[in-house]
């Protein structure tokens, strides 16, 4: 077994630290730059950050670009060979057609109603069966997560109409809880959460049912403050999930007050399909909250890759 | 393709979000014998515990899923109901040109992007591995591709790749000349490959890193007394001690891969490029199946197909990964 | 903007290929079931009745496609208009974005939250048509029939069966603009632009051939309208079958693969949309390209040289008919109030709206006499005028030349058949019958 269990017994987190600051990574961070004459060469560290720059232009170049056209002005010239990076004159012109042609700001909240419900139950939902796959046994476990591994791997195209004809007899459809529930508990959160739970070590939890705590009492109190990282990791998915979504809105909701971000946002094709700067900005504003978002989580999110599926 | 939040993260070409490692003889080994104890007192509330979850789930995913599994063996339309015709459907895919251009292009997606995806992000995760200064900023930026959405991504490849657009006025500047990368057939689908294997990167990189957290380093410090090199130690050292991790990304890619459709939708458009040549699978249920007049029995049937080959995918999975145990 | 752009071009935009677009080939407008549609026809198949004639009442929803964004105030007028002449009637309007229309109007036809009038184009009629959820106006609305210019009223009937299906609302054509200096540099008489297929055949070759294949006269591949205006008869009288595989359309698709190869029908045609033939023509690497009268204001503000070199002249065509595209409203079979919804959709496309409409944006009324206003025969000197009136005289003869039948799937097939007859992997006719086989099959089970 590659040893899931050999940083945790003693760390309250197991296993968050994993990608950062085990004990094993804090010692070699240490040897990078530590004095005993096994200091990572000069050249070695020049190529490394050379090649990490080489990297970012790929990774995030197409975004700047993307900003930068947003904020360039209708009379410059965004097609210009060399092209020009910066805006000549930078302006908010076309985030303020957008907003003119559009209701962003309901719109934007409407979306963000239903990402941050959709975090919330993914959240509890998934960690509920995930604790429940994981840590419980009972007959019909297996068939269980077999369950969610086949919803997994469902293609979606084809279910849509089924999924709005279903949601019509529940006469959930033209509202946001309608938009929301086929994927307020996904199978791949589920069992994202499962394979958290599975790295745990089962001593802390057996203490706790030693001094007279109950199951619920051991979910809360110790088995989820434990998967905190994986937590974070399941919340980015379900927000991003949410906040892109735009087929499966579009299907389920009729009236405009309703309308999510990506809908309204798709009003700017048919209208400005010929300007891109008003694109660019569509999808700048599409884009921004999420990356403001992954910027806030993205330490307990590293820690959750760490925790989950990889190791065990 | 992001229909609903349940499907978005499963069913983009992209990153199929962290690994889910089925590892049936896994827990109940690292488990016993306290942990029988704990399990013995529990009765109903597992059920309690697991029901919101399969709800949903039944309720949204498997059974409209089953409807379709029935509607494949039906001639249903959108508007109009459908009688049962065996295996017409099927018997039809047999000779669809579109359908075999469509598992070809679904295929070759996998042959490329996979081995892509499950080399790169380790070499980046080595790259990234070292505590040098700034490097967790290195870390998120890497990752960002990962949690834009990719519609967005799309759109922003497009824009980048047009005739017009900044690549080919780098291109110009230096002197190469314009490529036409989005009216191409095979420039059009293997620049989609691009931007899923770039999607796709900052997230395997990650769990690569987490993977090379755990090679012990003993094994490196070995082979480097014994006078080996990096790439000497890269290849006896960290790909033996990260290779169930490989198998895995391998495993998650192809069937996020084979499922492949908004990449190639967004960027040949819902025709699938030139005469259709760039047509994926998945492209082809949406386009066959939806708006009016379309035929849910046919589409149905290719959905089943893709299912089968997904399911056929992680069965190949979970084989070399109990390979991997013994 | 342009009702133009936003709903039928860019709907047919979608069936070529649409970059900008993240969804669905289908695209625009509008949905909004809403309140009457979601209680009242909750049950799903109690149908309504068909008898128009009882009193205008109740609350009725009215569903547009991708109009909201541009002319918000002329729908609440028109909506307050109609309210105040039927007190006792209350009107919903939704609106529906651009991209995923039918893929909306088609889940709440199965599910039995259509709105009660709905704007649809021919081919969506159709299907809803022949699944009973379209009113056949001919019997409930028969009356008004006189008010509509003929092939208006005619371009909602679905072959194989009786009766009209919507009101016909606006209808649209464009001109087609050519680069006046391009013509000159190839030796061309820029005054005098082709007017049929063989005199645009010839000028493309001049064009290419003087270029030496820099410059293409056309950007776009040949369309199911391109097939009707050579004359290329399309379908049978029964519209039981295809017919665009006769000797007429292999010719037509043959001419085209020599320009192809000539490259005077421009390289990148094959995954062209109407954005990026725009653009080419913009920058002036196409000679000619579509459009309407409000192109003329972007090219004066982006391609200045464009503009002073700019030639406005009507489509190609063999048989001396435009083509049209047309705009529908229909009403729901099943709701509940039926003589509100049919008074409404009635109402929206009368002669008085569609005027009003009309002058809002680059559209055509499509009833009777309305376009010998003289908003659409006086000249004032400016060029959108000029265009206005060419156009409007075009329609009184124009041709919606696209089957109501002819659906998205076909529309597919019709274009892949063309790229590979152009790529040269099938000859025009081989690749042509395999399209009208394919168009057959999914004809008979639609």
């Amino acid at each position: 077994m590659p040893a899931p269990t050999t940083t945790t017994k003693d760390a309250p987190e197991p296993g968050a630290d994993a990608a950062e600051s085990t004990p094993r990574a804090r010692r070699r961070r240490r040897r990078v730059t530590d004095e005993n004459g096994r200091r990572m060469p000069m050249w070695e560290l020049l190529l490394r950050y050379a090649l990490l720059l080489v990297v970012l232009a790929v990774m995030i170049g197409p975004f700047l670009w993307q900003l930068s056209t947003s904020l360039k002005g209708p009379h410059e010239n965004i097609f210009s060979s060399p092209p020009s990076f910066l805006p000549s004159d930078p302006t908010l012109h076309n985030y303020e057609r957008v907003a003119d042609t559009i209701p962003v700001w309901d719109y934007a909240l409407n979306s963000l109603k239903v990402a941050a419900a959709n975090v919330f139950t993914n959240c509890v939902g998934a960690a509920l069966a995930g604790y429940a796959l994981a840590r419980l046994r009972y007959r019909g476990r297996k068939a269980a997560t077999l369950v969610f591994i086949l919803a997994m791997l469902v293609p979606v195209e084809g279910i849509i109409i089924a999924q709005f004809t279903t949601m019509r007899d529940l006469d959930l459809n033209n509202t946001l809880i309608g938009v929301l529930l086929p994927g307020c508990i996904s199978a791949l959160n589920v069992l994202l959460m499962r394979n958290a739970f599975l790295n745990l070590p089962y001593e802390v939890e057996e203490a706790a049912f030693v001094d007279g705590a109950n199951v619920w009492q051991r979910f809360f109190r110790i088995a989820l403050p434990a998967v905190k990282g994986t937590l974070a990791v399941v919340a980015i998915f379900a927000f991003m999930g949410a906040w892109d979504d735009f087929l499966w809105p579009l299907i389920v909701l009729s009236d405009p007050d309703k309308f999510t971000l990506t809908i309204g946002l798709n009003y700017l094709h048919g209208t400005f399909a010929n300007d891109e700067r008003l694109v660019a900005a569509g999808t700048v504003i599409a884009v921004l909250p999420l990356i403001v978002l992954f910027a806030c989580l993205q330490r307990y999110f590293f820690r959750g890759v760490g925790e989950g599926a990889v190791k065990g | 393709m992001k229909s609903t939040a349940a499907a978005s993260a499963s069913a983009t070409a992209g990153p199929p979000g962290p690994p889910v490692k089925a590892r049936p003889s896994g827990t109940p080994k690292a488990a016993a014998p306290q942990g029988r104890r704990i399990r013995r007192q529990l009765v109903t509330s597992p059920w309690l515990f697991a029901a919101p979850g399969l709800a949903i789930v039944g309720i949204f995913i498997l059974y409209p899923f089953v409807s379709t599994v029935i509607n494949s063996f039906t001639d249903k339309r959108q508007l109009i109901e459908g009688k049962y015709v065996g295996l017409a459907n099927f018997r039809e895919l047999l000779h669809d040109d579109m359908f075999w251009i469509g598992l070809r292009n679904s295929t070759l997606y996998v042959l490329v992007v996979v081995p892509a995806l499950v080399v790169l992000p380790l070499l980046l995760a080595l790259l990234v591995q070292k505590q040098i200064p700034g490097i967790t900023f290195f870390r998120s930026a890497f990752y960002t591709p990962v949690v834009a959405s990719i519609v967005v991504v799309g759109l922003i490849w497009v824009w980048m790749l047009d005739e017009r657009g900044l690549v080919n006025a780098v291109l110009e500047a230096v002197g190469a000349g314009k490529v036409g990368f989005l009216s191409d057939q095979w420039l059009l689908l293997f620049s989609a490959m691009g931007v899923t294997v770039w999607k796709g990167l900052g997230y395997y990189m990650i769990i690569y890193l987490a993977a090379l957290a755990n090679v012990p380093r003993e094994l490196h410090e070995a082979a480097a007394v014994d006078g080996a090199g990096p790439v000497r130690r890269f290849i006896s050292v960290t790909v033996p001690a990260v290779r169930s991790t490989m198998v895995l990304v391998a495993a998650l890619s192809s069937v996020a891969a084979f499922k492949v459709f908004s990449e190639v939708y967004l960027m040949a458009g819902p025709a699938g490029g030139p005469a259709g040549e760039d047509t994926t699978l998945v492209m082809l249920v949406q386009r066959t199946g939806t708006g009016l007049t379309g035929r849910v029995g046919y589409a149905s049937a290719i959905s089943v197909v893709i299912f089968v080959v997904t399911v056929a995918l992680m069965l190949l999975v979970l084989r070399a990964d109990r390979k991997e145990d013994k | 903007m342009r009702v133009y752009q936003s709903s039928r071009i860019s709907r047919s935009s979608r069936i070529s290929r649409s970059s900008r677009s993240p969804r669905r080939a289908v695209t625009a407008a509008a949905l909004a079931a809403a309140l009457l549609g979601l209680s009242a026809c909750g049950g799903g198949d109690d149908s309504g009745s068909a008898d128009a004639s009882g009193k205008v009442e109740g609350e009725i929803t009215f569903q547009t496609w991708n109009l909201k964004a541009n002319f918000k105030s002329y729908f609440e007028g028109l909506v307050d208009d109609f309210e105040k002449k039927y007190p006792d009637a209350k009107v919903k309007w939704v609106d529906q974005p651009g991209e995923g229309y039918a893929d909306k109007i088609s889940a709440d036809a199965a599910g039995g939250t259509l709105p009660d009038v709905v704007n649809v184009s021919p081919d969506l009629v159709a299907p809803l048509a022949k699944a009973g959820l379209a009113l056949d106006l001919d019997k409930s609305a028969g009356k008004y029939e006189k008010e509509y210019l003929p092939g208006a009223w005619k371009s909602h009937q679905v072959p194989g069966m009786e009766g009209t299906y919507a009101f016909p609302w606006y209808l649209n054509t464009g001109p087609l603009f050519y680069n006046k200096r391009l013509f000159k540099d190839a030796g061309l008489d820029a005054n005098k632009p082709p007017k049929t297929y063989d005199e645009l055949f010839t000028d493309a070759e001049a064009l290419a051939k003087k270029s030496k294949g820099d410059v293409a006269t056309l950007a776009n591949v040949p369309t199911i309208e391109d097939f009707g205006r050579y004359g290329v008869p399309l379908m049978n009288k029964e519209g039981t079958g295809f017919t665009f595989n006769g000797a007429k359309g292999v010719e037509l698709l043959t001419k085209y693969k020599e320009l192809y190869d000539a490259k005077a029908l421009d390289g990148q045609a094959l995954t062209a949309t109407p954005e990026s033939t725009g653009k080419k023509f913009l920058t002036e690497a196409v000679a000619m390209n579509p459009g309407s009268a409000l192109d003329l204001e972007k090219f004066k503000k982006d391609a200045p040289r464009l503009y002073e070199n700019i030639g406005i002249t009507p489509q190609i065509s063999n048989t001396g008919k435009d083509n049209m595209y047309v705009m529908g409203v229909m009403v729901n079979t099943r709701t509940k109030r039926t003589p509100a919804a049919v008074a409404f959709a009635h109402f929206v496309t009368d002669a008085q709206r569609q005027m009003s409409f009309a002058k809002k944006v680059a559209i055509f009324p499509s009833t009777k006499g309305s376009l010998d206003d003289p908003y659409f025969t006086k000249a004032d000197g400016t060029d959108e005028t000029r265009v206005r009136i060419a156009a409007a005289k075009s329609l009184k003869t124009a041709v919606n030349y696209t089957p109501v039948l002819f659906s998205e799937q076909m529309k597919v097939e019709l274009r892949n058949a063309v790229a590979r007859a152009l790529q040269g992997k099938q000859s025009p006719e081989e690749a042509l019958d395999n399209a009208v086989k394919a168009c057959d099959r999914l004809l008979k089970q639609s």
